[in-house]
C-alpha cells in the first residue's frame, strides 16, 4: 500500500490526476482518418506533490521507493478523488528525491501510474 | 577509516539537504501497453547535495583534508547520512543485523506509540544482564545520538548502549522517548547501539534510531539499509570554497554512493 501522511491523506493540493488513452490515427490522402485503440482501456496516473513533510513521512516514502525498487514493484493505489482501488500500480520513475529545507519542511514529488493488466 | 567529518556542532550537514535515490529497471513494453519489468538492485545510486554556510577554519580544514585524502572523486569514504537512521531494520529486531544475547526473548506485533503494531516486547528471563544490539561500520569517535521509545507495565529501567557507554533510564507504563548522546574516546572503526535488560525485566521497545549528531531527530524507519554508506565518493573532482569573511566560509558538495563500484 502507498504510504499515507500523518493526517491520513495520500496527496496534498495541488493534486493532479491524468487519464490516458492510446489512440492510433491513420490519415488518408483525402484527409479522412481511421482511428483505433492501441490499448484496451483507460489508464490513470497521479502526480503527488508533497510539501511540509516531516522526517518520518519522508522516511516512509523513501522506504516505499526502496521496497518497490523504483518502478519495478507494483502495489494497490486508492484514487483519492473517488476511492476506487487500482490493484496494479507502480511508481512512474526510477528516481526519488526530496529536499529538506529545515525540520519538518521536506518537499518531494512522486508519480504513480496504473499498469496494464 | 576515511570518513566524512562532523561540524563542530556535531552535525554532518546543514539545511537545506537534498537526497536522491535512483534505481534501474529494465522495461520491455508491448504495443498494447503491457510491460515486463526486470529490477537491477545492484545499480542503485544515492546522491546528496549538501550546502554549508558559516564554516569555521577548523571545519573547512577537515573538509579540505578529506577531499585531498580521497583525491576528489577517486577513492571512497564512509558517509553517515545526516537525514537517516544509521541502523538497519529499525522495526524488525528479529533480523540478523540485530545481535540478541541467547535466551533474550523477542515478541513482534506489539502496539507502538505511533498507533501501529511495530513495537517489540523484549524479555530477559535469566539472572544475567542481556543485550540487544546492532553494530555499524562507522568511526566510534564521532558524536552519536541513540534514541528509542520504551515502556513497561512495571516501573523498571533499561540500559541504553552506545558503544562503550551505557546509561540506565527509568521507564513506566507510558511510552517514553529515551536518548543517549555524546562522543566517545574510542578509535574503533565500528560502534554498537542497542539496549540492555536487567535480570527479569520485560519491556516494549519501538523506533530504535542512531544518528551522527548530538540530539535526536524525528524517528525514521529503515529496512535492509541504514544510513551508513561505506562506498561514498565526491561527485566531482572540484571543491569550490567561498570565503565570506575572516574565518567564515561556505561551500556546496555533491556526494554519491554507487553500490556497484
Amino acid at each position: 500500500m502507498f504510504p499515507t501522511l500523518k493526517t491520513g491523506a495520500v496527496m496534498q493540493y495541488p493534486a493532479k490526476k491524468t487519464l490516458l488513452f492510446n489512440t492510433d490515427t491513420i490519415r488518408f490522402l483525402d484527409g479522412t482518418e481511421q482511428r483505433f485503440r492501441d490499448n484496451p482501456s483507460i489508464l490513470h496516473q497521479w502526480t503527488i506533490q508533497l510539501d511540509l513533510l516531516d522526517e518520518s513521512e519522508l522516511a516512509a516514502l523513501d522506504q516505499f521507493f526502496i521496497s518497490n525498487q523504483g518502478r519495478f514493484g507494483s502495489f494497490s493505489f486508492t484514487d483519492p478523488w473517488d476511492g476506487t482501488a487500482y490493484p496494479n500500480c507502480s511508481l512512474a520513475k526510477d528516481g526519488f528525491s526530496f529536499q529538506l529545507k529545515g525540520e519538518m519542511r521536506g518537499k518531494t514529488t512522486l508519480t504513480v501510474c496504473e499498469n496494464r493488466t | 577509516m576515511i570518513y566524512f567529518p562532523q561540524l563542530s556542532s556535531g552535525a554532518t550537514g546543514q539545511f537545506p539537504i537534498a537526497r536522491q535515490r535512483s534505481a534501474r529497471t529494465v522495461v520491455n513494453e508491448s504495443w498494447q501497453g503491457y510491460q515486463v519489468k526486470l529490477a537491477d538492485p545492484a545499480a542503485a545510486v544515492t546522491e546528496w547535495h549538501l550546502s554549508f554556510d558559516e564554516l569555521t577554519d577548523q571545519e573547512l580544514a577537515a573538509l579540505e583534508a578529506l577531499f585531498q585524502a580521497v583525491e576528489g572523486s577517486l577513492t571512497p569514504f564512509t558517509f553517515l547520512d545526516p537525514v537517516d537512521n544509521l541502523l538497519a531494520w529499525s522495526q524488525q529486531q528479529n533480523q540478523a543485523v540485530w545481535q540478541a544475547d541467547p535466551l533474550l526473548t523477542l515478541t513482534a506485533g506489539v502496539a507502538d506509540p505511533m498507533g501501529g503494531t511495530a513495537a517489540y516486547q523484549v524479555s530477559n528471563p535469566t539472572a544475567a544482564t542481556l543485550t540487544l544490539q546492532q553494530s555499524i561500520n562507522a568511526p566510534a569517535s564521532l558524536d552519536y545520538c541513540l534514541s528509542l521509545y520504551a515502556r513497561s507495565d512495571e516501573s523498571t529501567q533499561v540500559w541504553l548502549v552506545r558503544g562503550s557507554a551505557t546509561t540506565a533510564q527509568a521507564i513506566g507504563p507510558q511510552w517514553t522517548r529515551l536518548t543517549s548522546a555524546g562522543q566517545l574516546q574510542d578509535t574503533a572503526d565500528s560502534i554498537n547501539f542497542g539496549i540492555a535488560l536487567d535480570p527479569g525485566a520485560t519491556l516494549d521497545v519501538f523506533g530504535i534510531q542512531a544518528e551522527a549528531q548530538t540530539t535526536a531527530s524525528m524517528y525514521k524507519q529503515t529496512a535492509e539499509t541504514g544510513g551508513v554508506y561505506p562506498n561514498a565518493r565526491f561527485q566531482t573532482d572540484t571543491l569550490t570554497i567561498t570565503t565570506v569573511g575572516p574565518g567564515r566560509y561556505s561551500c556546496e558538495l555533491d556526494i554519491v554512493n554507487v553500490e556497484y563500484l
